[in-house]
């Protein structure tokens, strides 16, 4: 189950309150969708907090003056959108939207991001094999119009599987999109099963280099040394920074378990109990 | 057709820097000229559909508007998914120009003949659905493209059409009724098929049956039917013709229009192709001929 000493890492390391904070807040409004990605939202809460937090530029509000010239971040695995509503909400980037109904029938907040009606929701996610190629023509189009912002997307490592991002990523070297960062949630469990097992897509690294990406590899939840690759300068070429991370990070019995990958009918007494498996 | 459109596309891309044109590996000439002359807003992306859409969906985002040039059956067939959710989804003004509608590649076989590109297209909300019958109204059609925020699929024909449109006239002026004005026959029809249809009401005057009209619709998604209602209400036969398989093409759509005004819909009569893969090769107009679309098959099917 451990790929490498950044995975082992990934799951000897501890959790900050901050971090604690927002998981239970995503347990809170799990109870109340009662149902969720639990496992697939936990394993990226800490590089979705260090965007938000230390390493996108988001002057402003949404709607406001300053918005267009915002770092993008794309949820290009958008069934993790758990753990990106909840680092919205904490930066005060949902309006006065209302979380705590997710997934009732007149809610913004569905099972996966939708931008249409949440402004700092950049693109519409959930089947997988999107966000890659939609964040190269932001990039382009950004590059295009000389603009200094960078574009984020974050993808899952089953997501990998999908071809589109294959296609995606030659392209971004091709076209040269040094202001691109595709992160790779690297939680080595998809939904049937390990990575390594349903479609082995190792050695990723080499991969991603070999398509010419700059590539890094990174303790996904280490705050500090997520920070510290993230706002790395670039040197002309689109980067891909590899997070080693642990599907359900923080909560001893989610974690590596395929039965919080996606659970429907979720009880108040399952969200206690997890809630009471939150470790520090 | 083709030339048209792509001419259109430079000139506008002339006049506006939002414009851009996007291939995905087209033949080396392909719009040499704004190559050269405007290479920012000319891409020539690899064979890769799943990523082209999306790469024009995020242009289109950030204010481009794009044009994009493939095939139709690898727009509709390959990258169905990412033109419903990365470009309708969040309606952005991407323009799908889809080379050899209908059976124009008939000698390439069924991987290329897009004869189903309508009825999938016709599946995703917002998309605007056009098969020009001309390059007159494809220069116009395009033209007016740039103000319009929808996403967009346009068909094109083979090329080298007779022109049957005015020229320099604005495209939703452009006339669609031809003919007797009160038919007891009325054409309908979408695409290149205008022509066959205009033939055949030239076919039946010369052996004196008068009464006959055409009505074309270059837009499939928007059909104006109350421009024409009163001429249907007259007609005591209507045929629906369309280069396309018989299910979620303009026969479909017209019928559920015609339905839903309570209209008579027993003289609605359908010509289309077969709803089958086509094993024969020949040319566009071999299969037009086989399956009843060309001239003599429409004057056929309404003697019937």
């Amino acid at each position: 189950m451990k790929v490498n000493n950044l995975h082992e890492q990934a799951l000897a390391i501890g959790l900050s309150a901050k971090a604690i904070r927002l998981r239970e807040r995503l347990l809170e409004v799990t109870r109340n969708a009662g149902r969720g990605h639990i496992g697939p939202a936990l394993s990226i809460l800490e590089i979705i907090d260090v965007l938000y937090d230390r390493v996108m530029q988001i002057a402003g509000p949404p709607r406001g003056q300053e918005w267009a010239n915002r770092d993008r971040f794309i949820l290009s695995k958008g069934h993790g959108c758990l753990g990106l509503y909840v680092v919205l909400e904490e930066k005060g980037l949902l309006e006065d939207l209302d979380l705590s109904q997710i997934c009732t029938y007149n809610s913004k907040f569905g099972g996966h991001p939708e931008s249409a009606f949440i402004p700092s929701i950049e693109f519409s996610t959930g089947s997988l094999g999107h966000g890659l190629p939609v964040a190269a023509g932001i990039a382009k189009a950004g590059a295009m119009k000389k603009q200094n912002w960078r574009v984020f997307v974050l993808v899952g490592d089953g997501e990998l599987n999908e071809g589109s991002n294959w296609e995606a990523a030659a392209h971004c070297v091709k076209h040269k999109l040094d202001n691109l960062v595709v992160i790779v949630d690297y939680n080595n469990m998809q939904a049937s099963g390990l990575v390594q097992e349903v479609l082995d897509m190792r050695p990723l690294r080499e991969k991603w280099e070999a398509f010419g990406f700059e590539t890094f590899e990174v303790n996904g939840h280490d705050c500090v040394a997520l920070e510290q690759v993230l706002n790395m300068k670039s040197n002309g070429l689109p980067r891909c920074v590899i997070a080693y991370t642990v599907k359900g990070k923080g909560i001893k019995i989610a974690e590596n378990s395929s039965i919080w990958h996606h659970k429907a009918k979720i009880t108040t007494q399952e969200i206690e109990t997890l809630k009471a498996d939150l470790y520090s | 057709m083709r030339q048209a459109a792509l001419q259109t596309v430079y000139e506008l891309a002339k006049l506006d820097p939002r414009v851009v044109f996007v291939g995905s590996d087209l033949g080396a000439g392909t719009l040499k000229e704004m190559r050269d002359e405007l290479p920012d807003q000319f891409f020539m992306e690899g064979i890769s559909e799943q990523y082209l859409i999306g790469f024009v969906a995020g242009l289109a985002k950030e204010g481009f508007i794009p044009y994009v040039n493939t095939i139709a059956n690898f727009f509709t067939r390959r990258a169905y998914e990412q033109i419903a959710m990365d470009i309708a989804l969040h309606n952005l003004p991407v323009r799908l120009l889809a080379s050899g509608g209908g059976m124009v590649y008939a000698p390439l076989g069924p991987t290329h003949t897009a004869i189903d590109d309508l009825a999938l297209m016709s599946g995703i909300p917002k998309m605007r659905i056009f098969a020009p019958g001309d390059a007159n109204e494809m220069r116009e059609l395009l033209r007016t493209s740039i103000t319009d925020s929808k996403p967009w699929y346009v068909r094109f024909g083979k090329g080298g059409e007779p022109i049957f449109s005015p020229e320099n006239q604005k495209y939703p002026e452009l006339p669609k009724i031809y003919g007797n004005l009160q038919p007891d026959y009325l054409f309908v029809s979408t695409g290149i098929i205008v022509h066959e249809a205009l033939s055949a009401m030239e076919g039946l005057r010369q052996i004196g049956i008068t009464k006959v009209g055409v009505i074309h619709i270059p837009e499939i998604s928007q059909i104006e039917f109350d421009a024409w209602v009163n001429i249907y209400e007259h007609a005591k036969k209507v045929i629906v013709a369309e280069e396309h398989i018989p299910r979620g093409g303009l026969f479909s759509r017209v019928l559920q229009i015609i339905h839903s005004k309570n209209l008579d819909t027993s003289k609605l009569c359908s010509k289309s192709l077969p709803f089958a893969y086509l094993h024969n090769y020949g040319s566009q107009k071999d299969h037009l001929t086989a399956h009843g679309l060309d001239s003599q098959g429409l004057i056929d099917a309404l003697k019937e």
